[in-house]
């Protein structure tokens, strides 16, 4: 689930549908890429993701790229 | 560590009182630092949908680079024009387009070369508080930002940008000190962009490049510093939007203050939060009635774009509630009335124009408008419609600009009373002579409306605008 907020812990948190893959390197990331099985977010409710919750991360950011939208592009307020 | 690894990953995760922070425009330290690492792990799962598809051979040089000095590629491949690289060569590849992936062997390269100083930055100091951006004006990416890119700056130009970068950076400690720490922790480098002929100055931010500022070369140090006020929040809210959907139906068209033409509820939730520290700025700047026009008109389109999106994700609800509670306890400051005044014309002036540009009532309904006037019958009940526009939309506006100009007290007409810009109804108007600028007023029903103080929809108006009488036409449809 996006956004999900988590209230049992000592202060409520919201938890992301995108992994944290900011730990691994980037050969751990490329040397044994495999498909990821598909089907819809599990609800982790220990914190530890499953292939589903992978799944679901990248198609989430597969849609992202496919519909990035227009750079926001603002004018100055420049007097 | 293998695609187990990948797989146990754990997500991110944001407390209650850092996603409130953020929709109040006040994140911390350590609130902007999980941002930034959840930017550094978008880029790297976009490594891994990219060696999904091409296979590792690629990614080995930049793979050995990082065994050989992690902190180092950690930091090339976590720049916001790797951002735009990655998710650019992604969507090609996705397209079934074949591109050059030696970029990747570029940053391989790089990360070997013992750390410089970059080629050219911008740098300031003051009062304790200092900030380093990268001036990026040769790499072929910035043109993905989104602006024609500047040609590189000479010596003199960079200079030129040093002096500007160095007031406007005084100008945010000055003011806004919690801001110029956030905007020099997201702040990764500034791309020179040409300059709009249409524009007083030009800014963009992309969703791929995150702490990069897309900005043509600003008039001073005000409207720089505002400048970088405004980018870096979009850089912040699409972080955060990276994270969390915000808006069930992003989508949605609708009014925003900041546009001339429709924008979807997404880009409306991104002027609001822009304008949320420009904002802030402002108000710190009590004794300048520019500065009061500015807070003024700003505090109250925020307030009003914010407090009007539907749709809000739980997290939305969150995110938009903290900053609507951030922005309207300014709602009740005091401000010059006359400022005031102007302010509140200036935003009515503005939503008024884009109605008349961006609704429009359909033939059976005008049809019906024209019959009824002429019948003499009470005003029927027709709507309008919202049309999407084709493309982006800038129009000038000459009571903006004479209102400006009022406020720094230089003239509004010439030697002879000609109005220097707009007409004889605008400089009545803005001088606040309504009487005056509704006999002034032939043909603009903009102006007759805000002259006249009618209740009335512009678009509708114009469907009369062949008939003679214009103050009775906007009597009858009040």
């Amino acid at each position: 689930m996006d956004g999900a907020v988590n209230t049992t812990g000592a202060t409520p948190e919201w938890r992301s549908a995108m992994i944290d893959v900011s730990g691994l390197s980037i050969g751990d990331l490329t040397s044994k890429v495999t498909s990821v099985p598909g089907g819809d977010a599990a609800d982790d409710t220990d914190g530890a993701t499953n292939g589903n919750a992978l799944a679901h991360c990248l198609r989430r950011l597969a849609d992202d790229l496919a519909n990035p939208g227009e750079p926001i592009a603002g004018f100055n307020s420049a007097l | 560590m293998s695609t187990a690894a990948l797989a146990d990953a754990r997500p991110h995760r944001l407390s209650d009182a850092a996603l409130a922070s953020l929709g109040a425009g006040r994140p911390d330290r350590s609130t902007i630092a999980e941002l930034k690492k959840s930017q550094l792990s978008r880029n790297l799962l976009l490594l891994h949908e990219i060696a999904a598809v091409v296979g590792p051979g690629p990614l080995t040089d930049l793979a050995e680079a990082e065994r050989a000095n992690p902190a180092r590629v950690r930091e090339l491949i976590a720049r916001p024009l790797f951002g735009v690289w990655a998710a650019s060569c992604l969507r090609d590849l996705q397209a079934g387009r074949n591109p050059d992936v030696s970029h990747l062997t570029d940053i391989a390269r790089a990360a070997r070369i013992p750390r410089q100083q970059p080629d050219k930055s911008l740098r300031a100091n003051h009062n304790g508080h200092s900030i380093t951006v990268r001036v990026d004006d040769s790499n072929p990416l910035r043109e993905k930002l989104g602006l024609p890119p500047a040609p590189p700056l000479d010596a003199e130009q960079l200079a030129r940008w040093q002096r500007t970068f160095t007031e406007a950076w005084r100008l945010l400690v000055t003011s806004v000190p919690a801001d110029a720490e956030v905007l020099a922790t997201v702040l990764d480098c500034v791309v020179p962009v040409l300059p709009d002929p249409a524009a007083r100055g030009i800014s963009a931010t992309s969703a791929d490049a995150f702490g990069a500022v897309a900005i043509s070369e600003p008039a001073d140090a005000t409207a720089l510093a505002v400048g970088l006020l405004h980018e870096t929040q979009h850089s912040i809210l699409n972080a955060v939007q990276y994270l969390f959907d915000l808006l069930d139906k992003p989508a949605t068209l609708g009014y925003s203050p900041w546009r001339d033409d429709p924008r979807p509820a997404s880009g409306i939730l991104h002027g609001a939060y822009a304008y949320l520290t420009v904002t802030r700025f402002w108000r710190t700047r009590s004794t300048d009635p520019l500065a009061q026009f500015e807070f003024a008109r700003w505090r109250a389109a925020v307030s009003d774009a914010a407090g009007g999106l539907r749709d809000l994700t739980p997290a939305g609800a969150r995110f938009v509630a903290a900053l609507t509670a951030e922005v309207r306890p300014w709602l009740d400051e005091p401000v010059d009335p006359g400022v005031l005044r102007l302010a509140g014309s200036a935003n009515r002036d503005h939503y008024l124009r884009w109605r008349l540009r961006n609704r429009h009532v359909d033939p059976a309904g005008a049809r019906e408008l024209r019959r009824a006037w002429h019948a003499g019958e009470a005003r029927p009940n027709v709507t309008s419609e919202l049309r999407p526009a084709p493309k982006r939309a800038l129009e000038a506006s000459a009571r903006l600009d004479l209102t400006h100009r009022f406020l720094r007290g230089d003239p509004l007409t010439g030697p002879r009373g000609e109005p220097l810009t707009g007409s004889d109804g605008d400089v009545a108007y803005v001088r606040g002579d309504a009487a005056a600028a509704l006999r002034a007023y032939p043909d603009d029903w903009v102006g007759l409306i805000l002259a006249g103080g009618f209740d009335v929809a512009p678009e509708l108006a114009a469907v009369l605008s062949d008939e003679p009488d214009r103050l009775a036409i906007l009597g009858w449809l009040s």
